[in-house]
């Protein structure tokens, strides 16, 4: 059972259901509670009836500098989810998409045109689980990540931008077919 | 000017090359000699900041101080000042300024910049720098000053921060008791007012003073709720545009929950069902979505609300039929279902129990119905027990049975066989539960036929005369847990089965096994400093046996958290800390969740395993720089941020967890863990305690809070008794008592520690030995005083274990009795009677320590104990907490009677006619407990040598598997046959004596490892 809420920096003393699991990463403070300042109705938690955090979002909503704007890899005003999560025992319940629903209701508030993410190209899970979403892969960030999640001989792993297009994007101009095959440099992505 | 709060400032374009390149190479002479020319011939005393500012980068005290003084100068001149000078004098005295000194300085002279120059782009920044400096006065006059200035500008921002600032300014011990009368009247017209305008206009635009945003009207709640009344409140959420239904239409949530949160405070229960009936409503009707309002704690509320209405059933009906509405809405995620579907029981439950509803006697009542109608549902799901749990145990026991002996059979017959072993596994979860909750047992007659019982119960379940726990029902469910268990193991299809399942049954099973037998080993929560230690009166087999069941499952799931922390917390309490280390580390207990994770290892642990603190890595060095990362400002971490964003409700959550964190007992629990570890193996401790930029703001009126987080324990336990994380610690859990008593005892050990520098010569030996002595006596009477006040709390016995209860009481009177030597010259009449009281209370408490430990150290090592089939070593090695503080106790003592001998050689040598030494029998008393202190030193020695001869002597293979199994036939005399099956039990899980082997000697080698640091450890 759960209760779905904005975060509050009380909950990070709630957290170790979720981030004593092996797949979550722990941040500095400061990570969070940037989040938490900056952009409070993108940092929602799930919690259980003991209080505990069960699941959480984090997003941000922002767009790339200026001086960008002439770069085809310019991104206009959007939300992105930095993180997301759900404890173990919560999983299998649709916590993950109903968190991610709220951000992209905030997002909508918020006037953003998309909402985009990275994703590890082999994490066939999860990128299922965005597509079942409406999310699409916008285009392939090679070798993004420093190390690859299944195959230690490796030394890098892609990344795709998926992307989710919001009420703003009215003619769907910010997503495009087959993406995965727009392959960028990780110095394009901002 | 673009830096941050330590980057060096441009200097004006203005400025000269010259200069402005001495002043980037940080030429300081250069830029010294320059801008005093400068400042010479154009007169603008902009140079002379300049000057001052090198000036002070310079390594001479007097130098250092210049910008100090220049800025002492400008306060009191009442002049308007120069911005750009402002900044470089706050660069220049950036390191010598306190916070303190800032709001009386630096803060009030920005303010009075601000306005002069409300307009200016620069004000923004002077707001910025007060709030690094958290000087809230000079920030909200800065901010009100903006606020006036912008009035009419539609920037909203900056009457919010004004308000945001106001409050804060209002709650703060920065503020007079007076003012915060004042500014809290002052915050709630404010916001009165902007509400409403808000009312009271069609359409509130972006440059009305009304509230707008979501961040405007949350502020608006809660600071209503802080500092309004309740009338008032409530009075105002019934707006039709501010109340929290309105917003709620907007998707506005938290503003719901705020208000249905108040009225719960206040009992206002017909209010929260009209709340919850008419948002649920809502929800139906699509004026918002359905995540704004389908969470289990409206529905709960919900429920609870109806149960209290005057015309329950027409409330509870009511609620059953929006339950159905949403139950029919096709929309419903699988968590909301399962929301629905516990709020259906929860509704089952808020029923009026009427006797015999139910229609027969079968015990299957609408609330046993609707459970088994959610477990039908939700049975696999991982979180099925902790769902159900809290209504099985408010069960009649007459429901119970039809639970356990109807409903739920019921279900295991119509269930596949991998569905029956996960509900197999669930029904143990629930038997051992219900041998937690007191319906299932009735009170025995204390005396039956003129025979005296000694067991109170008889368990309505087994018939068995018992006390709480059944033991009988808790041997059961071990035999039949391990039966399943092996019924998963022996089936290669089940075993196949179990990756797809929502978690692996044998955790669970194991979990059940390992609680039922540390309960049947007489394992219960120490919660009071009279408490034995952890294994003195439970039973070592049956305690060793729990460990090992859990210990072997582990070995199968290494990936599983709760069993990681359960086993870590036993090996603590075996004394295997090295052992129980390896098993924490796996979980990566790293940067913000150490807080309120790293009690459940690092608590006590330098009286546990010193030796853990000599690895290649500081043990204590991720918390302290976590902590230092932190708090390294006196203004929340990112508080900037959201002041910028105008998110008004993250300012006030970022500073209350700003305040506690700085009052974490975890905190202080990392620093003084450390410390003594670092004396423990003769280190240097850099600093006093009292020094430490984390404790600058900690007194005894401080509350320390413990933030411990046990959400990741399998707590199998009864709601209405303890949880299964009391069982499992050495003493009782961090507490504001037990951290302000380290706290103080380390300043105690500070000052009696304390050796000037060697280099260090007083100008004035005599003055500053009458200083020296002022000081001593003062702190020794502070420290006296905080010490006894809190020892005599009456909450702090419940804090402490016996053995650290002893260490603090010798603390205090030790401070006693150094000041009462310190203070009686040989001239004085001496204090007899006093000095007496006190010597001999820190005897008598010393000898009761003393006798705990020697207990199991003067008893034969090798002699079998024949009630426990264990030798002392076992009760040894699983109580070095006890030898810890009677190793830091004797120090303390030695160290007090060394610096009352010290203090009197000085005296001698500085005034040889002897007028000032110290009295003889205050010597000679401090002299007689240095001596019985030592002898005890002399003795933790010998044991640490003897244990270290122990383990290195052969048979501990078999020696650990007979205390662990009983005897080399498996049983051992008079041995009731249940206990021989509950030992079968858990050979069969673990593999027999032979799968016990690898067990054995991890254990035994993690003991060697902990004597070996104790080896290590200095003794004088």
């Amino acid at each position: 059972m759960a209760n779905f809420r904005q975060f509050r920096p009380d909950d990070l003393n709630k957290f170790s259901k979720c981030n004593l699991d092996p797949f979550t990463e722990t941040y500095e403070l400061g990570f969070y509670l940037q989040y938490h300042a900056k952009w409070p109705s993108l940092f929602q938690v799930a919690e259980d009836q003991h209080g505990n955090i069960i699941g959480y979002i984090m997003g941000k909503l922002e767009s790339s500098p200026d001086y960008y704007k002439f770069s085809e890899h310019y991104l206009p005003w959007h939300a992105h989810i930095t993180a997301v999560t759900v404890a173990p025992e919560a999983r299998r319940l649709g916590i993950g998409k109903m968190l991610t629903e709220q951000l992209e209701a905030a997002a909508d508030a918020n006037d953003a045109w998309f909402v985009d993410l990275f994703v590890r190209s082999t994490n066939h899970k999860a990128i299922q689980f965005y597509k079942s979403m409406g999310y699409s892969i916008f285009r392939t960030v090679k070798d993004y990540y420093g190390d690859h999640s299944s195959d230690p001989t490796k030394s890098s792993e892609d990344a795709y931008d998926m992307r989710k297009p919001m009420k703003r994007d009215v003619k769907k101009e910010h997503i495009r077919e087959d993406g995965e095959k727009f392959e960028v440099d990780p110095s394009d992505v901002w | 000017m673009s830096y941050g709060r330590y980057g060096r400032p441009a200097l004006k374009n203005s400025v000269d090359v010259q200069l402005q390149t001495a002043f980037t190479d940080s030429n300081w002479n250069t830029v010294i000699r320059l801008a005093d020319k400068r400042f010479k011939t154009l007169k603008d005393p902009y140079y002379e900041a300049i000057r001052i500012a090198a000036e002070s980068q310079l390594d001479g005290t007097s130098e250092r101080c210049t910008a100090l003084i220049a800025i002492d100068e400008l306060v009191k001149s009442k002049a308007v000042p120069d911005y750009d000078t402002l900044e470089l004098l706050e660069w220049a005295a950036r390191d010598y300024l306190y916070d303190t000194e800032y709001a009386e300085t630096l803060g009030p002279l920005r303010a009075r910049w601000v306005k002069a120059n409300p307009k200016s782009k620069f004000a923004v920044k002077c707001l910025q720098s007060c709030l690094e400096y958290w000087d809230l006065v000079s920030a909200q006059q800065i901010a009100t000053t903006l606020d006036k200035a912008f009035a009419n500008s539609g920037d909203r921002q900056y009457m919010f921060w004004s308000i945001t600032l106001t409050y804060l300014l209002s709650v703060s011990p920065q503020c007079s008791e007076a003012s915060k009368k004042v500014y809290s009247l002052l915050v709630v017209k404010q916001l009165e007012r902007a509400a409403d305008i808000t009312e009271n206009a069609e359409k509130v635009e972006s440059k009305d003073r009304g509230l707008l945003q979501e961040e405007e009207i949350s502020l608006y709640y809660r600071v209503m709720l802080s500092h309004g009344s309740k009338e008032d409140f409530i009075s105002r959420m019934q707006s039709p545009k501010l109340g929290p239904l309105a917003q709620l239409k907007e998707g506005r949530k938290d503003l719901f929950y705020q208000a249905l949160n108040a009225y719960e405070s206040w009992g206002e229960w017909d209010r929260i069902y009209d709340l919850c009936r008419q948002a649920l409503r809502l929800g139906l009707d699509g004026m918002t979505p359905t995540f704004s309002v389908c969470d289990y704690k409206v529905w709960k509320k919900f429920a609870l609300a109806a149960s209290k209405s005057k015309d329950q059933e027409t409330a509870l009906g009511e609620v059953q039929s929006i339950l159905k509405e949403f139950i029919a809405l096709k929309t419903n995620t699988a968590m909301y279902k399962k929301n629905i579907a516990l709020a259906l029981l929860d509704t089952a439950f808020r029923q009026p129990v009427v006797p015999g509803s139910s229609g027969n006697d079968s015990g299957v009542t609408p609330r046993v119905i609707q459970i088994g109608l959610y477990l039908d549902s939700y049975f696999d799901k991982l979180s099925a027990f902790d769902d159900v749990k809290d209504f099985v145990a408010e069960l009649s026991f007459e429901e119970v049975k039809g639970l356990m002996e109807e409903v739920l059979p019921k279900m295991l017959e119509e269930s596949e066989k991998s569905s029956q072993v996960i509900l197999k596994s669930l029904i143990c979860k629930l038997r051992y539960l219900l041998t937690t909750c007191t319906q299932t047992l009735s009170h025995n007659p204390s005396v039956v036929d003129g025979q005296e019982q000694d067991k109170p119960y008889q368990c309505r379940l087994c018939s068995t005369l018992t006390s709480l726990p059944c033991e009988s029902c808790l041997r059961s469910v071990v035999t039949e847990a391990a039966q399943i268990y092996q019924q998963i193991v022996d089936d290669s299809e089940l075993l196949a089965a179990i990756p797809r399942l929502d978690k692996d049954p044998r955790i669970d099973l194991a979990l059940v096994m390992g609680n039922s037998i540390l309960k049947l080993s007489g394992l219960h929560p120490r919660t009071s400093d009279v408490a034995p230690a952890p294994l003195r009166d439970v039973n070592p087999s049956l305690f060793l046996q729990a460990v090992l069941v859990l210990d072997t499952q582990l070995k199968v799931t290494p990936s599983d958290v709760a069993l990681r922390l359960l086993l870590a917390q036993l090996y603590l309490l075996l004394g295997c800390a090295s052992y129980a280390y390896q098993i924490w580390t796996p979980l990566e207990v790293k940067r913000t969740i150490q807080d309120s994770l790293s009690p459940l290892f690092f608590d006590r642990i330098s009286s546990l395993s010193p030796g853990l603190f000599t690895g290649t890595r500081p043990l204590m060095e991720p918390l302290r720089s976590y902590y230092n990362n932190s708090l390294h400002s006196s203004c929340p971490l990112r508080i900037w941020d959201a002041f910028s964003s105008g998110s008004y409700s993250s300012i006030l959550e970022m500073t209350e967890f700003d305040s506690k964190l700085r009052r974490s007992c975890t905190l202080m629990m990392s620093i003084v863990e450390e410390r003594r570890a670092t004396r423990a193996f003769g280190g240097k401790i850099e600093c006093e305690i009292g020094d430490l930029a984390l404790t600058e703001n900690i007194d005894d009126t401080t509350t320390l809070l413990n933030k411990t987080d046990y959400g990741s324990f399998v707590n199998l336990e009864s709601p209405h008794g303890p949880p299964i994380q009391e069982f499992l610690r050495i003493g009782p859990e961090l507490s504001n008592e037990r951290a302000h008593l380290s706290f103080l005892s380390e300043q105690y050990l500070d000052l009696i520690h304390h050796k000037p520098p060697k280099d260090h010569r007083p100008y004035k030996p005599s003055e500053a030995a009458l200083k020296e002595r002022a000081y001593t006596f003062e702190t020794l009477s502070q420290l006296n005083n905080s010490l006894t006040s809190f020892i005599h709390r009456p909450t702090t016995p419940a804090a402490l274990t016996s053995p650290e209860a002893t260490y603090y009481t010798i603390i205090s009177l030790l401070s006693a009795a150094v000041l009462t030597a310190l203070s009686t010259t040989r001239a004085d009449p001496y204090p007899s009677e006093t000095m007496s009281v006190i010597t001999s209370s820190i005897r008598i408490a010393f000898t009761g320590l003393r006798a705990r430990f020697t207990s199991s150290s003067s008893s034969s090592s090798s002699s079998t104990n024949s009630t426990t089939g264990v030798d002392e070593t076992f009760y040894s090695l699983t109580d070095m907490h006890t030898l810890s503080h009677v190793r830091e106790t004797a120090l303390a003592m030695r160290h007090s009677a060394a610096f009352v001998q010290a203090w009197n050689d000085r005296e001698l040598a500085r005034d040889r006619s002897g007028k000032s030494t110290l009295h003889k029998d205050g010597l000679a008393e401090l002299k007689a407990l240095d001596a019985m202190a030592a002898k005890t030193i002399t003795e933790v020695k010998g044991h640490i040598q003897k244990l270290k001869e122990q383990l290195g002597g052969g048979g501990w293979l078999d020696k650990m598997l007979d205390w662990t199994f009983g005897g080399a036939e498996g049983t051992t005399e008079g041995e009731a046959g249940e206990t021989a099956k509950v030992r079968k039990a858990v050979e069969d899980v673990v593999g027999g004596r032979e799968g016990a082997e690898e067990w054995v000697g991890k254990v035994v080698e993690s003991w060697g490892q902990g004597v070996k640091g104790w080896g290590l450890v200095r003794m004088e």
